[in-house]
């Protein structure tokens, strides 16, 4: 293996190229329109055009992505997450160009993608799956099918797309009024986001966390868990800070947590990187909820408490190396680790996306501290895509100190242009009960509900005086002053800059300014 | 140099001096000494004092013994882009703020969370409708969901910022629309 396409955009494909780096692998990127400028492009050995900024036109283009793995001679793909990563035929499609998929088998995907497929399977090798339908709702079935079938699991309940993954195609419903609209809602965000529009439901746990398992397969029958994740804080379905190990986890539970976990695997003979995603109730009972056939995007934290290179051991399993970590040392963490996922969206205005051009972006370092991210100042986050724009990682002895880093690091992140959710985090680290660790999978939606919308920018009426001085000393620097008259005081402005070195016009008031 | 700045919907004026090694700004009656230096095309960082107003005797004063006056320097890095002919938006840390500079005033932005008045909901960003939730003349509440455009594949509920009466729809369900496009009047 020599070189390694990557079919995927922004901070993966830029964590995967370092991956590359680091074994002598050339990494070969490919872009859509709008991605010309990125960074997974400047970082690559060669980079090719798959197409229009559409996803289906581009990163979920399969023949563009296998002609340009044919043009640049590359011997392996990495699909990352999100985009082609969970599609079997995809996988199957790579294997038969005669090229190394970096992933499980296309029967693995095909498998444990779908999600009462996985149930199913984690029911035979006896790990208690959430109760929930064991096949998906007939597309067909009329409402009082769905309404009789929903009242069997019980309310409240989730319909989940058969497909899913990421939040998407899920709903919640409290009650039988709800149901008919929520099943249309999650079928019709399930075509969209998987082109598969199933769906099935699970009964809701009361008040469960969300507590995950790492794996890694070889191809010679060793399955490796790693310490658990919890992904506990969740915005609509979707997590949106991770933290490693969990709080509500002991060893005991840990070690029958991750038993389960690869005893699911080993089943199915998975290999590669995945994760298996455990519901765990307040009794401390835990229940299957899925398996992701793939790189996870909180897989960062991992690495930190275990040290070991996830990417890496992906390419090195694809490779047909045998693991030999130690499956107790990455049982034991060290230290504490904590990930915030930044995205581009307004978090005082509903969290509406604010793609646009960022003026301005200092990423925070020192202690501890690890970015791993695809934005850059003078890029444009896409309408496109998913708007994440880095993943913001902390790792320190305990989990106080790894808080402590982390708002120190929300501090340090400056971004500008566009909105971010960083004021949204430095709230959440300054709460309670996050702090003592009493959450659960719908604490972050309750939280936000509860506020009703309060800004998370306090306005400081400092911030205000000073943003005022400063438009008043850029005018003034750069020349443009105020004059009578609209119109000619630019020209007035040019000229006297030019002749007294961008010295300011003395005028009157009624004028305007421009950068 | 005097300047009316417009900032968040209030007027302020800003007084900027250029002294040996920076700026004397007075905001109002607040006056202050300002270091600035230009790091890049946007971005500035402000070193700003405080001057203890309670002895300011005047100009004479000022320029004499100007340093033990002198309150704490505080630094701010500001990020300046234009926005319109006469707007620029200068973010402080995180928090971005409309500026108008010695502009003719403008409305505020109809769609502001804040203030009164009528409202116009507008596409944030471009997407599809998915879902129009209210009928023209119906009443609706601060923060009731309006309408549902899915954009960056998530389904994002846009919704009231006042209490007010739906005046007039513009979008049908199932319709693109642009960044900008008017959705929805609420009066």
């Amino acid at each position: 293996m020599k070189k390694i396409l990557i079919a995927n955009r922004g901070e993966i494909a830029v964590r995967i190229i370092r991956a590359c780096r680091e074994m002598g692998l050339s990494p070969i990127s490919v872009y859509s329109e709008c991605d010309r400028g990125a960074l997974h492009v400047r970082y690559a050995d060669e980079a090719y055009a798959i197409g229009p900024s559409a996803p289906r036109e581009s990163y979920l283009h399969a023949d563009a992505l296998l002609d340009v793995a044919r043009r640049s001679g590359a011997d392996a793909v990495h699909p990352g997450y999100g985009f082609l990563a969970e599609n079997q035929e995809f996988a199957a499609a790579v294997r038969a160009a005669g090229l190394t998929f970096i992933g499980p088998s296309p029967e693995a995907i095909a498998l444990m993608g779908s999600k009462t497929a996985a149930r199913a399977a984690a029911a035979r090798a006896g790990v208690p799956v959430v109760p929930g339908t064991g096949e998906p709702l007939a597309p067909d079935a009329p409402d009082a099918d769905v309404a009789r079938i929903a009242d069997e699991v019980g309310y409240p309940l989730l319909v989940k797309a058969v497909a899913g993954g990421g939040g998407k195609g899920m709903r919640t419903v409290t009650d039988r009024t709800e149901l008919i609209g929520a099943v249309g809602a999650a079928r019709s965000e399930a075509r969209t986001a998987f082109g598969e529009a199933a769906v099935y439901f699970e009964r809701q746990l009361v008040r469960p966390r969300h507590v995950e398992v790492q794996l890694l397969g070889d191809e010679h029958g060793t399955v490796v868990p790693f310490v658990e994740r919890e992904c506990s804080i969740q915005r609509r379905h979707q997590k949106v800070v991770e933290e490693t190990p969990s709080l509500a986890v002991s060893p005991a539970l840990r070690q029958a947590m991750t038993s389960a976990a690869a005893a699911v695997a080993r089943s199915v003979g998975y290999t590669n990187a995945g994760t298996i995603e455990f519901l765990l109730d307040e009794d401390g009972r835990f229940y299957f909820l899925e398996m992701n056939t793939r790189l996870q995007v909180e897989h960062p934290i991992t690495e930190m408490v275990t040290g070991i290179d996830l990417v890496r051991w992906q390419i090195r399993i694809a490779r047909g190396e045998r693991l030999d970590i130690d499956p107790e040392a990455v049982l034991a963490p060290n230290g504490h680790a904590i990930e915030c996922r930044i995205y581009a969206e307004d978090p005082d205005n509903n969290f509406l996306p604010s793609p646009g051009r960022i003026l301005q972006l200092r990423a925070p370092a020192g202690p501890g501290i690890r970015d791993d991210s695809g934005a850059g100042a003078g890029l444009d986050v896409p309408i496109f895509y998913d708007p994440m724009i880095s993943k913001l990682v902390a790792w320190a002895e305990n989990r106080p100190q790894a808080l402590a880093r982390m708002r120190r690091a929300l501090d340090e992140y400056l971004v500008t242009g566009i909105r971010t959710t960083l004021p949204f985090f430095s709230w959440l680290l300054a709460q309670p009960a996050f702090i003592e660790g009493r959450f659960h999978t719908a604490y972050l939606d309750e939280e936000l509900k509860a506020r009703n919308g309060r800004p998370f920018t306090e306005a400081r009426p400092e911030a205000e005086e000073i943003a005022a001085i400063a438009a008043a000393i850029h005018a003034t620097m750069t020349g443009a002053a105020p004059a009578s008259a609209t119109g000619r005081w630019k020209v007035q402005a040019r000229l006297d800059g030019l002749r007294t070195g961008a010295r300011p016009v003395r005028g009157g008031s009624a004028g305007g300014i421009r950068l | 140099m005097q300047y009316e700045v417009e900032i968040e919907g209030r007027v302020r004026t800003v007084i900027v001096t250029r002294t040996g090694d920076g700026f004397a700004v007075r905001v109002d009656d607040h006056a202050r000494i300002v270091d600035a230096v230009r790091i890049d095309a946007h971005v500035l960082s402000l070193l700003v004092g405080e001057l203890w107003p309670t002895h300011d005797t005047g100009p004479a004063d000022r320029g004499t013994d100007a340093r033990r006056r002198l309150g704490p320097r505080t630094s701010y890095e500001v990020a300046l882009s234009r926005a319109g002919s006469a707007q620029l938006i200068v973010s402080v840390g995180a928090t971005p703020f409309t500026v108008t500079l010695n502009g003719r005033r403008r409305a505020k932005d109809v769609a502001g969370p804040a203030g009164a008045g009528p409202q116009r909901i507008v596409a944030p960003m471009p997407g599809k409708v998915i879902r129009v939730l209210v009928q023209a003349g119906d009443a609706v509440l601060a923060r009731q969901p309006l309408v549902v455009v899915e954009a960056m594949k998530m389904e994002n509920e846009l919704r009231a910022a006042r209490d007010g009466t739906v005046a007039a729809i513009h979008v049908k369900e199932g319709a693109s629309v642009d960044a900008g496009a008017p959705l929805i009047d609420i009066t």
